[in-house]
């Protein structure tokens, strides 16, 4: 046993650095939030409460806004954008591998200019006077200007326009790298078995690349149901919840009200959305997508 | 009639620095209808290109392709009539077998009942009827293979084109497939353009061979005459196991000179190498028309090179015998009770009928 110790010493050191990080990081953090959950929040004098925090989360309209203001905007950017995704990929499958690479940089660009530099370009792009860039573009078609941020009709949908004009770049190099991945004799085979061009796209590389939409779903789906930078910057959950998602939302009771049991109560409640949706998808589009 | 012509045809490729590499030069040659022709030739010779451009997978740079009676240059793969066999298989990863096979007979939007009855037919005849609804990876590379020829049986196109089929698999798999691959061209009646770096399955299959070098044709012969009659010093060392040696010589007043040896020759190779009188020659002879002393197979002796063993290989059913004349080292094809041993002075005994001359310039053979 000490001489089986002794063989794996230096394996479970390094093992040791991953772990410990993990508990302190993370572990420990998921646990005292749990904790948390079921406390009136004091930093000298907790107070255990039950279910209090829930109880009150359940009952509040906002969170329940919240919730549908989330789901909104993840059932309405995420396919749309990996549809832009797969499109931009595909497009740029096609040019030599000179230009591969250049639209590959110009695609990843946005994903390295930081969040807040991006609301600030936006801003530019939504102002609400007549000079805006979206609504002087708009006036060359004769359309009133529109207050995007600022009305409950548009506020939401303003949002998932930044993500649908945001960073592809990611998804691209993915779709990129699958589609390289797949053998050119298919094509070659394809042809010669009298396949079309829409056949050889719906019957060989669609579903050769479903692994890969599958994971861009699996991952979009999660990153959406935290959205919260855009928020934040821009509408600030406004005007009238309309763009308050649940994630803003934790932010809020946490960081301005200071009631941080009922915000953990309320991550929990994100965090168990996020695992059973992303079972769901799974077990919903994974049939036999490993070749 | 599905006969399938090359008229002078070349293939270029341009590289990343624009440069020009002739991959196929100056194709000449008809593959007879229902032939079995075989392409050979080391790695990179142009085998595949050549195939490529029939299929109408790669556009000739130069030159006219017909099949049947159709000059094809500028037609698609799919109008062409032809089936492939990839190297790599190709099939469709996501597909079971079943639609695997009958891809293509839909695309040609075929009654369902027409493609279920040619799949089940095809399936049938490769022993594939079981293996219908499972996807390419569960099948072993042997099965794989039959899948992919069965692909292209189902289409039943006038030409059957395969890309080195059986390098996939192991040796015994190899010369199962062979054998099954000459039944299935019986049963077919179809041309086939078979393409391989292997020339014992060029000498098995083919009923005449393309033998290719550097993007050039060498010959293209039956195999009895390949073996027999090799137009040029590399047909002569790639067809045949081992490979002919060659031994450097100096032709003299009827007479050729070697290291350690000299021959007078019979009358009819005087009469051939007249030309050659005071020249250099390279002189060729296959490792089995080499002999050993205790078993000369009524050989006369007087064609006899004496040279010390050098390494003596026992393959059971022959012994494989190496010694140097010159630079150069031969190999005898020895039988299996002959008493060479490492060391040994021995004399080796030539069957000159089947001995032959190549010009050291052009390396063609003088015709004896
Ligand atoms: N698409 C291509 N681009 C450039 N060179 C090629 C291409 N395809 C083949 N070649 C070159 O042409 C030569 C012949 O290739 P190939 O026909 O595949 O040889 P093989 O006889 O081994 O099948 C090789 O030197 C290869 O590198
Ligand atoms: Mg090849």
């Amino acid at each position: 046993m000490v001489q089986k110790l002794r063989d794996h010493m230096w394996a479970y050191i390094f093992i040791l650095v991953p772990v410990l990080l993990f508990l302190v990081f993370t572990l420990y953090p998921i646990i005292s939030a749990f904790m948390m959950s079921f406390q009136r929040y004091h930093v000298l004098n907790p107070e255990w409460i039950g279910f209090d925090n829930y109880k009150t989360m359940f009952a509040d309209s906002v969170f329940y806004k919240s919730l549908w203001n989330t789901f909104l905007f993840t059932v309405c950017t995420v396919p749309v954008n990996i549809a832009i995704t797969f499109m931009l990929a595909y497009f740029i499958f096609q040019l030599r591998t000179k230009w591969q690479t250049f639209f590959k940089a110009v695609m990843y660009l946005p994903a390295v200019a930081s969040g807040v530099t991006i609301s600030l370009v936006w801003f530019a792009m939504f102002d609400p006077t007549k000079d805006g860039m979206i609504n002087s573009f708009l006036g060359f078609f004769g359309m009133e200007p529109v207050m995007w941020l600022s009305q409950t009709s548009t506020a939401l949908f303003s949002l998932m326009l930044m993500t649908y004009l945001g960073s592809h770049g990611a998804g691209i190099i993915l779709y990129l790298a699958a589609m390289g991945g797949i053998p050119k004799s298919l094509y070659e085979a394809a042809d010669i078995d009298h396949a079309s061009g829409w056949a050889k796209f719906s019957k060989i590389t669609w579903p050769l690349l479903k692994p890969t939409t599958l994971y861009l779903l699996v991952t979009g789906v999660i990153i959406s149901f935290q959205v919260f930078i855009s928020v934040y910057m821009m509408t600030q959950g406004g005007p009238d919840f309309a763009t308050t998602t649940i994630a803003y939302l934790i932010y809020q009771t946490a960081f301005m009200f200071y009631e941080f049991g009922l915000a953990s109560a309320q991550s929990f409640v994100l965090t168990a959305i996020i695992v059973v949706v992303s079972i769901i998808q799974f077990k919903m589009f994974s049939t036999d997508v490993e070749y | 009639m599905a006969r399938v012509v090359f008229k002078n045809v070349e293939k270029e490729f341009v590289d990343g620095n624009k440069e020009t590499f002739i991959a196929v030069k100056e194709s000449n040659f008809t593959i007879e209808d229902k032939e079995f022709v075989v392409f050979v030739g080391p790695s990179g010779c142009g085998k595949t290109t050549s195939l490529r451009m029939i299929a109408g997978l790669e556009k000739q740079t130069r030159g006219d392709i017909m099949i049947g009676d159709r000059v094809v240059n500028k037609l698609h793969p799919k109008d062409r009539d032809i089936a492939m066999v990839f190297q790599d298989y190709a099939l469709y990863p996501h597909m079971t077998i079943r639609e695997n096979l009958s891809f293509g007979l839909k695309n040609l939007k075929q009654p369902k009942d027409v493609i279920a009855k040619k799949v089940k037919d095809a399936s049938e005849v490769l022993g594939l009827d079981h293996l219908l609804d499972r996807k390419p990876k569960e099948l072993s590379g042997g099965q794989r293979q039959r899948v992919a020829v069965g692909r292209a049986i189902v289409r039943d196109p006038q030409v059957f084109l395969f890309d080195e089929p059986l390098s996939n698999l192991d040796a015994k798999l190899r010369v199962q497939m062979r054998v099954e691959l000459a039944e299935l061209h019986k049963r077919l009646e179809a041309t086939i353009v078979y393409v391989t770096h292997d020339q014992i399955e060029a000498m098995t299959l083919g009923q005449r061979i393309v033998v290719m070098n550097k993007g050039q044709i060498q010959q293209v012969a039956s195999p009895t005459d390949l073996y027999q009659k090799p137009e040029n010093m590399f047909v002569a060392g790639f067809i045949g196991s081992p490979p002919m040696n060659f031994i450097d010589v100096t032709y003299e007043n009827g007479k050729v000179m070697m290291e350690g040896a000299q021959f007078v020759l019979p009358e009819h190779s005087v009469q051939a190498l007249r030309a050659y009188e005071g020249k250099k020659l390279v002189l060729g002879i296959r490792p089995e028309h080499l002999f050993g002393e205790d078993i000369t197979m009524g050989v006369p002796d007087t064609y006899s090179l004496t040279s010390t063993v050098q390494v003596v290989e026992q393959l059971g059913s022959e012994n494989l015998v190496y010694f140097r004349v010159g630079e150069r080292m031969i190999t005898a094809k020895l039988h299996p009770d002959s008493d060479a041993r490492v060391g040994q002075l021995k004399k080796f005994l030539l069957d000159m009928s089947k001995v032959h001359f190549f010009d050291v310039k052009t390396e063609k053979r003088t015709s004896i």
